[in-house]
Formats: structure tokens, C-alpha cells, sequence
């Protein structure tokens, strides 16, 4: 148990745990701007996957920054498409979501070996680059924790240190900006934004289109830093677990970012438990970021219940 | 909403309600297939032969033939579950779990001691629909207790079934020694008996003919199915007429985990496997949704739906072991099919061909709460 | 005085047929009162959208200080200086005051939103037109009558000269419709011009300066408040002499069959809705609950159907204590009910008539039998209960959300009274339907209390409940504050005085209305 304690608060596993949370954080943040404007993104997981492969196809030809830029982007197609069928065509949003997460299993397995030409596994073939880790070992020269600090806080992807900005850019704009209003004017009565002159619709579009953008940027970091390559369901549910993060995190921008460095801290555990506690069957830790999630997902049902509850009386 | 007008109010007749539907599905399988056309075309390297076997492979053998139909009934199967939870207005998508650990749970009835006497194939069959009804009505009362978002659980209960059911197989199904992740072979009594010999077709089709039966029955001719409905339209309506929504719906997720489980038997004492492997679902539940959308959530059809969609799943696989088009170009057309069908869409000519034909013009979007249609 | 709006010959047929507008016209001069009444489904909500952008005219012309103008959506009616306060208030409920009222026209600095020019501007408006509203506390913390006054605020910020009223009284007590009325002769004052939809012709004749009147789409006339009265506005309004009273019973003798008592009513912060409530209703008689919205009635009458736990007390239907029955068994018991809300909570649309009929009676064997449904008999029914109430709808199984709302309103009231009751819970029951359709259903309810039911009524509808009560229960803040027995000499401002907590009885004085 002693060990246990030791290794969660070691420098490294907290480097571990900065590292798992960033591509679940930038999902997370994706999926509680949709939240917000009242559209659940429920695609997450899958476009996070065509975040993948498009910044390991785009990577294989051109430099890093190109692919990180292709992940964003095919996240955000991806969610212009989503909102063309749920505003103009008035499909309901679940089964849009669900739609684009098959076409994304079943459709990057194709793109897939289009692009290795006719490998459907994993993208080994395929000269794909990694984002740059970023060393901050000057900060070795702060007195007394500074060889703690680096460790922690060297050698992160820049998109790591984007996703912490965008945490607080997100809180600014949700907060500070009228375009945050609105969004959050939209998301809770539609009605009010409505009759005051503001498209909901198009309001609704973009928080779609930002935040299939995020979740392929969280894709692009999966495939470019935390592994290398393409595999084929490679997001192993961590879209879903965003959504989970959303309703944890109260929908707010500090606690998502809680919840997602939670989960985070769950799934580096999934490596580190088996080397610590070696009867511990390995499915078994597979399973526990899914069983927090749930555990969370109650937890919240029942705080956001009685909040409920007491609103709605008179 | 006055009563005076211009031509009378036109009867939503069940009718033209239907047919529009049917040619709103038949228009997005047209849609599909050219968007297939496109995809193999640009992708193979031979897409007149693809595209050959993928429309008459499935019936150039008896063996195919027998897929066809095998996977026809699966889908017809997960398609029923779901459309009964979407009845409830409900999005569990737990079927997958449902099935894993329905069939997992067949796995030990059937290698046990059991296993190798007649009440093998009943008890297995049993289990598993137990086994999934409990996975159904878990996220069910969930749902109703606590208002836990149904999406959220069951996609996490599907996971945690793929770990589990890995587990036990490794630990406790596998003989011992094995190094691959498949248990033994049922034993023959154990097993569906085959109904076509030399096919897949076994008494999973029994089954799945017998589901649509029932699930019509008990939604169109039974209180429970009327309530149900009642339920799935307006909640507190049903709640104000003295029926109960939340007990009526944990029914109705607990009834579709039953088909869940027994789908997975299905799988597993069937003709298709006689045994459990892991990952021997593949993502096959999810399937269900699309049939479930495109029949709009009707029992009986579902198992029309199923029939193309099984065809053209089949003609996908066919296509992809004979030619070098892969498989997974269907879950491409599954999503663009389930994107048009979901939609209320109308094609740019319809709208003048209705207007020439001097019917009302374009539908007015409903979104906005401020629409003065009349018909929120 | 110039017209400042004016509108000739205005049509909009909606998709489906339903033919709203057909040749409307309207003329409001500048710095007036313009009032438009009619009854519902006559057009003026329709009317008032195509003014506000939010629908467009398939025929007619628009025009503002005598030019042509056409609204393509609210933004440009509001740009062009006219502003809207539905009925149904647009707020968002966890937002402040002062950011929804400056929503979608937020003063802001480059990116950063300017909360303190916002609530600053806010506080002015208030303050120079007299609505007297703190900027600061979230919207859905505020009583309904200021809630409509930072709609109103909404309007003037966005420099409105033309303010369109929605059937603003319809949820006001009658002393918060004249501090509405002392806010539009204010705005009046001011220069500003307003529009008012109505239906309550006194307070119509008491503000305003002209009035239209429609009726089936059409103007039907456009007359000064000055030179009219109430009955020969409801003539116009109709086309034929309509009589707004229906006969009253006399004094009911037989002991009373419903017991409410001690009743406690929490919400789920656990305060109290109501604490030690008590009340009773004879066989034979109509009881009103008389009260601004919110004020306990319709959470007494939710309890005593069951759909609402009850903290403490007692509730008695013959003498048996039904609190621990579920809704079905008090329904088997013999109560029934008409709820507030017909589309959110009497019906589902997208059910058939006939099943809509049926939902509450399949514990009766005459359609279910061992869990089976008997569709002939079903049928049979539905075809039945529309000839007795006159239902206009093609058949049994067309879709409930094809009808109209009057109609809509008949298949609840057939539904729940195709049997008779023994306790009738009956909750607005004309809101949103025709005068025809009025009569008919007043007919109904009163037709069920000869019958021998005990019939409890909520509504906002002052006249209505002065129309059918036998009794009067004014509540206030979940108590009781006076009882009436019904008579011709008891008016609306006497009851808004209670209403309003501004008098309570004296336990001798409220024991004649206490039955």
C-alpha cells in the first residue's frame, strides 16, 4: 500500500498522469462546449479516431505541425458535417453523434488502408511523426524543487501546455466575452437567445464545429506523442469517458479539467498497478476508468437531481 | 389554431404516414448504394468485380445464402432490442454487453457437466437471456432512480463486459494449457441443431421469427406495449393517467436485455461459432441501431430492414475476401443510411414536384419554439 | 395623430392548410393604446409574429411611419424599432436580470463583456420608466409580474418605440395589471406606442385608446374604447349574443366527500409550499381556487391526484384516507382530473385519439382482459365519446397533435368525464380554447357537479371562476386567506385584494365560504 502511495505521488507518475489527461482533457473540453449549447456530442470517441489517422496520414508527408493542423481540421469537418444534419436536416443529435462514430470505426479502418495500401492493423508502415516534446530542464536551476519541477514539467507535447490555456481560455471566454453568454444562453433556454436576435442555429454550429475540432486535436496528440502511429479503435472508449468528465466536472471548465486529470490519473494506474500488485488481473485494470466513470456518472445523477429538484419547485 | 381553412386539415392517415417513411428509406438506400458505387470506384482497383460480388455474392451458393439469412436473423435480434429501448425514448445501447456476457454466461452452462446432456441447450439459452436482462435493467433503474444518462452507463457496461467476459474466458473457460483465448467446442447437446444442412441457418432463426412476433404482439395488442408507447411519446402524460413511466420503462430495457442475451446464445451455440472466443462480437451489436432506425423502431419491419442490411453486410465481406475493396467501406454506407433516414429531409425536385401537384409547400423547420405551425 | 404602423390586407396560410390571416388590416397611430382582441384562433397571435419578423405575410404589406417595410426576422424588427413581450417570457432563468436584458446586445470592450455599463444602463432604464427592478438577482428568483417588467426592459434597450404586449395580464393578479398599466402610461408618456394582444375585455376598455377587433383571420372591426362596451365587443368578437354565465346549483346539502386535512406540502429545498391546509368539497358542488399562479392551488390539487408527495395531513375521498394509494387507484376510486397543460400533460400527441381515450381506463376489463387489448372495443368507444363531445376529427385513429386546441381540450374533457366522477380536479380548463368551445366544456363540468361530483377548479381566469364556483377559496402563499360562497355582488378586485396578501378573513368570516 506504502509503494502505492509513493508511486502516485512521484514525479513521474504525475508526468505519466499529465501526459494520459491531454488528449482526454481536449476531448472533454470539446465535449462540454456541445454540452453547454445544449447538442451532446456523443461522436467523441470516434472523431478523436479521424483525428488520428488524419495526423498520422498528413505527418507521413509533411511535417509535424501539419499533422496536428489535420486532426484539427478533419475534427472540424467532421462536426460541420454533424451539425448540417442536426440543425438543417433535424436529425436528434444522439443518432447523428452515433452515425459519425460508425462511419469513423468503420470508415478510418478504410482510410487506413487506403493510406498504407491495404494494411488495416496499425500504420507501422507508415513514416508518421511525433509533436516535439518540450524541455524545460532550466528549470532545474529553481532552488530545492527544481529537479522536481523538471520532471513533472519537462517534456510534455506543446499540446499539452495548449490544452492548459485553453482551459482558461475557454473559462474566459464562457465568462467574460458575450459570445460565452450566448452559448450558454442557447445551451440552457433556447427561447430567450432566440427572441433577442441571436441564431441559435448558428451558435449551435460552431460549439459543434469547435468541439469536433478539440476532440480531433485531443485525436492528433493520441497518435503523435502518446503513441506513435494508428491502430485501428486506438481511443479505447476515451471519448466516452470524456463525456463522463463533462458531467463529473459539473460543466464547468475548472472542474472538467479536474475530472479529466482524475481519469487520467485512473488510466496511468492501468500501467502502474500491474507492476506493483501482480495478482491483480490485467482486464480487471482495464476496467477501472470505465467503472470510476460510471461510479462518477451516478454520483453526479444523484447531486444533479436535487439541484434539479430544487429549481424546478415554486 | 383555427379550424377554418383553405382546404380542410389533411387526416394524418396511417397510411401516407407509412408511406412516406418506406420511400424516405428507400430514398436513402438509393443514396447509400451510389455512394458506394463512388467509394469502390475510386478505391479499387478493379470496382466493376467488386462491385459484381458485392451484389450477387450472397446468393451464388447455398453457403452464402445461409450467412445471409444467419446474419439476417442476428440483426434482426439486436434490432428488435433496440427499438424497444428507443420506443421508451431511451438511448441504451448496452445490446453489445448484453450479448458478451449472455454468451459468456452460456459458455459455462454449456462446458460444464451439464453441457453434455439435453438441458444443455435449454439451460444455456435461459441463462443467457437472464444474464441479459439483468444487464438491461441495471442502467434501466439507474435511469429511472437516479436519472443516470443511459448513453453513458451502458457504453461503460459494454466495456466492462468485453474486460470481463476476456477474463473468464482466460481464467476459468479456456483448457487449461491453451495458449489461444478460444474455449473447447460445446457439446452436441448443447448446440442449436442445424435447420439447413450445409448453412449457418440453425434455430436462431426459430428465434428471431418468434422475437417479432412477440415484441409485435406485446407492443400492438397488449396493455404493457400501449403503455410503453403511451410512455415513449409523453412521460408525464402516461405518469398523469396513472401509469407508472419509470416501471415501464426498466420493463421495456430489461425485456430488450433479455434479446440481448439471447442473441448471445445465439452466437455462441449456434452454427456460426459452437464456442466462445474472445472478441467474437466484433461490434456486431451496434448494428441493431441502424435496423432499428430504419424501421423506425416497427417490429415487423425490422426483419425486412434486417434482409438488406444483412445483404448487403454479406456482399461487403464477400467484397472484401475476393477483391481488395475492405469490409468496413459498410460502416461508411451504414452511417450515411442512418444520417438520410433520421433526417427530415426533402430533395430539392420534391418540393417543386409537390407544389406542381398543388399539395403544401416546403415544410416549415419545427426547431425554433417560436415556429407558429401549430403542430409543437 | 399619424399611424405609426400600419398593416393592409395581410395573409398567411401555414403549411397544412390552416389559414391564420386572411385580410387583415390594422392601423395604430402613434403614442396611443391600440388594443387587438379576438377570440383564440382568430388570428392576432399571428398577426403580432408577422409585426415582429417572426413569420412572414404570404400577402399584405407592412408599413412603419408610412414606408413599406418587410421584417425578415425579429433582428430587424428590433432594429427598426419594434419590441415584443410574449406571453410566455423569454429569460434565461439562471441568468441575471440585467444579462438577459442585454443579451445579444452586450456592451462589451474589444472581446471582454462590460457587465458594469450593462447593469449601470440597466438600473437607468428601470428607474426612468418606473418598473422599478433590482439588475442583480437571477431571473428565476423573481415573482411572475417583474418578470414581465424586464421583458419589458428588454424592449426599451433595444430603443423599442413600439412595444407589442402578448397577453400581458393573463398571469396577473389584479392589483399587479395596474402596475402595469401605471408602466404603459409611463411609456406613453415617454412617446413610446403600444400594442396590446387581449382577451379580458374590462381591463381592454380600461387602458386602451382603439381597439381592433378580429375574428376568423379577418378584421372585423376597429372601434374607440370610448364608444363601446364589453358585450357588444364580445358580439363582435363572436358574431353572435354570447351569454358568459352558466346556472348555478343551489347550496349543496350532503356532507362533504372530500377531507383535506392539515395538509403539508414541501418542495425539495424543504420549504414549505403549503403547511396545515385544510379544506372540504360537498357532492354536488364546484369549489374555485382563487390565486395568482404559484400560490399553492395547483400543488394541492397535483397532491390530492397523487402525482405530488405530501409531507403531512390527511387526504379523505368518502371517508377512506386515500394518501397511500398510487394515482391508479385513486382514479379506480373515481377521481378524475383535467390538468393545466393539455399538450405537456393531458394528452400524447403523437398517440391516436382513440389510445389517448383509453390510457387512463386499462385497468377496465371492458378493454383490457389478462393484459390483452380488445381493439374493437376501444374503437368502439372512441367513436362514442366523439359524437357526445362533439370532437371535430376525421377518426378514432388520427394522431391527437392534428387537432386543434379546442379539441384537443374536448378529448381530455371527454376522457376524463365519459364516466361520471366522484372528485373532479380541474385545472385551467379553457386556457388557449375558443368561446364555442368554452361553453361546451363549462357546460360538461357543470354537468358533472348535477351529476353529483365534488369538482375542485384552478384558474387564472378570474371571470371563469366567478362563472362556475359554487365556492370561493382564495389562497395565498399556500394558505387559505378567505372563502366566499358565490354571489353576484362579489367582484374581482374584492378577490385581488386577498389574492394579493393585502387583507385576510377572520376564521368567522371565511366559515359561510369554508362550507
Amino acid at each position: 500500500m506504502n509503494e502505492l502511495i509513493l508511486t502516485i505521488f512521484s514525479a513521474a507518475f504525475l508526468a505519466t498522469v499529465i501526459r494520459t489527461s491531454t488528449p482526454l482533457l481536449l476531448a472533454t473540453l470539446g465535449g462540454l462546449i456541445a454540452d453547454l449549447s445544449g447538442a451532446l456530442n456523443v461522436a467523441l470517441d470516434g472523431i478523436m479516431l479521424i483525428g488520428c489517422l488524419a495526423a498520422v496520414v498528413a505527418s507521413a508527408h509533411a511535417p509535424w505541425y501539419v499533422g496536428v493542423l489535420a486532426g484539427l481540421v478533419a475534427g472540424g469537418v467532421v462536426g460541420a458535417v454533424m451539425a448540417f444534419f442536426h440543425l438543417r436536416m433535424k436529425a436528434d443529435i444522439i443518432i447523428v453523434g452515433f452515425a459519425i462514430s460508425a462511419l469513423a470505426t468503420g470508415g478510418t479502418v478504410f482510410g487506413l488502408s487506403i493510406a498504407t495500401g491495404g494494411d488495416k492493423g496499425t500504420s507501422i508502415n507508415l513514416p508518421s511523426k511525433a509533436i516535439p516534446a518540450i524541455d524545460l530542464s532550466f528549470l532545474d536551476a529553481i532552488p530545492g524543487i527544481g529537479p522536481f519541477l523538471t520532471s513533472i514539467l519537462s517534456g510534455h507535447s506543446f499540446l499539452s501546455w495548449v490544452a492548459a490555456l485553453l482551459v482558461f481560455g475557454i473559462w474566459y471566454f464562457l465568462y467574460r466575452t458575450p459570445w460565452g453568454l450566448w452559448l450558454r444562453a442557447v445551451g440552457e433556454y433556447p427561447s430567450a437567445p432566440e427572441a433577442a436576435g441571436i441564431q441559435v442555429t448558428k451558435v449551435r454550429a460552431w460549439s459543434l464545429v469547435v468541439s469536433a475540432a478539440l476532440a480531433g486535436l485531443g485525436g492528433a496528440q493520441l497518435a503523435m506523442f502518446n503513441y506513435i502511429g494508428f491502430t485501428a479503435n486506438m481511443t479505447a472508449g476515451r471519448g466516452f469517458i470524456a463525456l463522463g468528465a463533462v458531467l463529473l466536472g459539473a460543466r464547468h471548465p475548472v472542474g472538467v479539467l479536474l475530472a479529466a486529470v482524475l481519469f487520467g490519473a485512473f488510466d496511468g494506474l492501468t500501467t502502474v498497478l500491474p507492476g506493483l500488485f501482480d495478482w491483480i488481473p490485467p482486464e480487471l485494470i482495464r476496467m477501472i476508468p470505465f467503472v470510476v466513470t460510471i461510479l462518477a456518472l451516478v454520483l453526479f445523477s444523484i447531486r444533479a437531481q436535487r439541484a434539479l429538484a430544487m429549481r424546478a419547485a415554486r | 389554431m383555427s379550424m377554418t381553412s383553405a382546404g380542410s386539415l389533411r387526416p394524418q392517415s396511417r397510411w401516407t404516414a407509412a408511406r412516406r417513411e418506406i420511400v424516405r428509406a428507400l430514398v436513402a438506400l438509393v443514396i447509400a448504394a451510389i455512394v458506394t458505387l463512388v467509394v469502390v470506384f475510386f478505391t479499387s482497383k478493379a470496382p466493376i468485380e467488386a462491385l459484381t460480388t458485392l451484389v450477387t455474392a450472397p446468393i451464388s451458393k447455398t453457403r452464402t445464402i445461409g450467412l445471409w439469412i444467419d446474419d439476417a436473423a442476428k440483426l434482426t435480434m439486436t434490432g428488435l432490442a433496440f427499438s424497444l429501448v428507443f420506443q421508451a425514448r431511451q438511448f441504451a445501447l448496452g445490446v453489445q454487453g448484453q450479448l458478451i456476457l449472455g454468451g459468456t454466461a452460456v459458455a459455462f452452462v454449456a462446458l460444464s457437466p451439464i453441457g453434455q446432456t439435453w438441458v444443455g441447450l435449454p439451460l444455456g439459452i435461459v441463462v443467457a437471456i437472464l444474464v441479459g436482462a439483468l444487464l438491461g435493467f441495471l442502467p434501466g433503474i439507474a435511469k429511472a432512480r437516479l436519472g443516470a444518462n443511459e448513453i453513458v452507463s451502458t457504453l461503460m457496461l459494454n466495456y466492462i463486459a468485453v474486460e470481463l467476459s476476456n477474463y473468464l474466458i482466460r481464467v476459468q473457460l479456456v483448457p487449461p494449457g491453451s495458449g489461444l483465448l478460444t474455449t473447447d467446442r460445446f457439446p452436441k447437446p448443447s448446440l442449436y441443431p442445424v435447420l439447413v444442412a450445409g448453412t449457418r441457418i440453425d434455430l436462431g432463426l426459430i428465434f428471431a421469427i418468434l422475437s417479432v412476433l412477440a415484441v409485435w404482439f406485446a407492443l400492438y395488442r397488449t396493455s404493457w406495449g400501449l403503455k410503453l408507447r403511451l410512455v415513449g411519446h409523453n412521460a408525464r402524460f402516461a405518469e398523469y393517467a396513472g401509469i407508472k413511466p419509470n416501471f415501464i420503462t426498466v420493463s421495456a430495457m430489461t425485456v430488450a436485455g433479455a434479446i440481448g442475451g439471447l442473441l448471445g446464445s445465439m452466437f455462441v451455440q449456434g452454427a456460426a461459432f459452437g464456442q466462445l472466443t474472445t472478441g467474437f462480437e466484433g461490434g456486431f451489436a451496434f448494428e441493431g441501431v441502424l435496423v432499428a432506425i430504419v424501421a423506425r423502431n416497427r417490429p415487423l419491419a425490422i426483419p425486412i430492414v434486417a434482409l438488406f442490411y444483412g445483404y448487403l453486410r454479406q456482399g461487403a465481406q464477400l467484397m472484401n475476401i475476393r477483391t481488395d475493396v475492405p469490409a468496413e467501406v459498410i460502416g461508411v454506407v451504414a452511417a450515411i443510411i442512418i444520417l438520410l433516414v433520421s433526417s427530415s429531409f426533402s430533395l430539392p425536385g420534391r418540393a417543386w414536384l409537390m407544389r406542381l401537384a398543388g399539395r403544401g409547400g416546403r415544410a416549415l423547420p419545427a426547431g425554433s419554439p417560436l415556429a407558429g405551425d401549430g403542430s409543437q | 395623430m399619424s399611424a405609426i404602423i400600419e398593416a393592409k390586407g395581410i395573409g398567411k396560410v401555414y403549411p397544412g392548410g390552416v389559414v391564420a390571416n386572411n385580410g387583415v388590416d390594422l392601423s395604430v397611430a402613434k403614442g396611443e393604446v391600440h388594443a387587438v382582441v379576438g377570440e383564440n384562433g382568430a388570428g392576432k397571435s399571428t398577426l403580432m409574429k408577422i409585426l415582429f419578423g417572426i413569420e412572414h405575410p404570404d400577402a399584405g404589406e407592412l408599413l412603419l411611419d408610412g414606408k413599406p417595410v418587410h421584417f425578415s426576422n425579429p433582428r430587424d424588427a428590433i432594429d427598426a424599432g419594434i419590441g415584443m413581450v410574449f406571453q410566455h417570457f423569454s429569460l434565461v432563468p439562471s441568468f441575471s436580470v440585467y444579462e438577459n436584458v442585454v443579451l445579444g446586445s452586450e456592451p462589451h470592450a474589444g472581446i471582454r463583456f462590460n457587465r458594469k455599463e450593462a447593469i449601470a444602463k440597466v438600473a437607468e432604464l428601470s428607474k426612468r420608466f418606473r418598473l422599478n427592478i433590482d439588475p442583480l438577482p437571477p431571473v428565476r428568483t423573481l415573482p411572475v409580474g417583474q418578470q414581465q417588467r424586464v421583458e419589458i426592459l428588454k424592449a426599451l434597450y433595444r430603443d423599442a418605440r413600439v412595444l407589442i404586449l402578448d397577453e400581458p395580464t393573463a398571469v396577473l393578479a389584479p392589483q399587479e395589471v395596474q402596475e402595469l398599466f401605471v408602466a404603459i402610461r409611463s411609456l406613453i408618456e415617454q412617446g413610446k406606442t403600444v400594442i396590446f394582444i387581449a382577451h379580458k375585455l374590462p381591463e381592454v376598455l380600461e387602458i386602451s385608446d382603439t381597439i381592433t377587433v378580429m375574428r376568423q383571420g379577418r378584421t372585423v372591426g376597429r372601434v374607440k374604447a370610448s364608444e363601446v362596451t364589453e358585450q357588444s365587443l364580445a358580439t363582435m368578437m363572436v358574431g353572435k349574443e354570447v351569454t358568459l354565465r352558466v346556472d348555478r346549483a343551489a347550496t349543496a346539502k350532503a356532507a362533504p366527500i372530500v377531507n383535506v386535512l392539515n395538509l403539508q406540502l414541501t418542495n425539495a429545498r424543504g420549504t414549505d409550499i403549503c403547511a396545515d391546509l385544510s379544506l372540504t368539497v360537498r357532492p354536488g358542488e364546484i369549489v374555485g381556487l382563487v390565486g395568482v399562479e404559484g400560490n399553492g392551488q395547483a400543488e394541492v390539487l397535483e397532491a390530492i391526484a397523487g402525482l405530488r408527495p405530501v409531507a403531512n395531513g390527511d387526504i379523505q375521498l368518502g371517508g377512506a384516507n386515500i394518501m397511500p394509494m398510487s394515482v391508479l387507484e385513486r382514479r379506480g376510486l373515481g377521481i378524475a382530473g383535467i390538468p393545466e397543460d393539455r399538450i405537456a400533460q393531458g394528452l400524447a400527441t403523437g398517440a391516436s385519439v382513440a389510445e389517448n381515450l383509453v390510457a387512463t381506463r386499462l385497468t377496465d376489463r371492458r378493454f383490457v382482459r389478462n393484459g390483452l387489448l380488445d381493439l374493437k372495443a376501444i374503437r368502439t368507444n372512441a367513436q362514442q365519446l366523439i359524437e357526445q363531445f362533439s370532437i371535430r376529427v376525421s377518426g378514432p385513429n388520427a394522431a391527437v397533435g392534428t387537432l386543434s386546441g379546442g379539441n384537443m381540450q374536448k378529448v381530455v374533457v371527454a376522457r376524463e368525464l365519459s364516466e361520471q366522477p366522484r372528485l373532479l380536479l380541474v385545472s385551467q380548463p379553457t386556457r388557449g380554447v375558443d368561446l364555442g368551445a368554452t361553453q361546451f366544456i363549462w357546460k360538461t363540468i357543470a354537468g358533472a357537479r348535477d351529476g353529483g361530483a365534488a369538482v375542485l377548479l384552478s384558474s387564472a381566469d378570474l371571470s371563469e371562476l366567478l362563472a362556475l364556483s359554487d365556492r370561493l377559496l382564495v389562497f395565498y402563499r399556500g394558505r387559505i386567506v378567505a372563502a366566499f360562497l358565490n354571489r353576484d355582488d362579489l367582484t374581482a378586485e374584492t378577490l385581488g385584494a386577498y389574492m394579493l396578501g393585502l387583507s385576510e378573513q377572520t376564521e368567522d368570516e371565511m366559515k359561510a365560504g369554508l362550507g
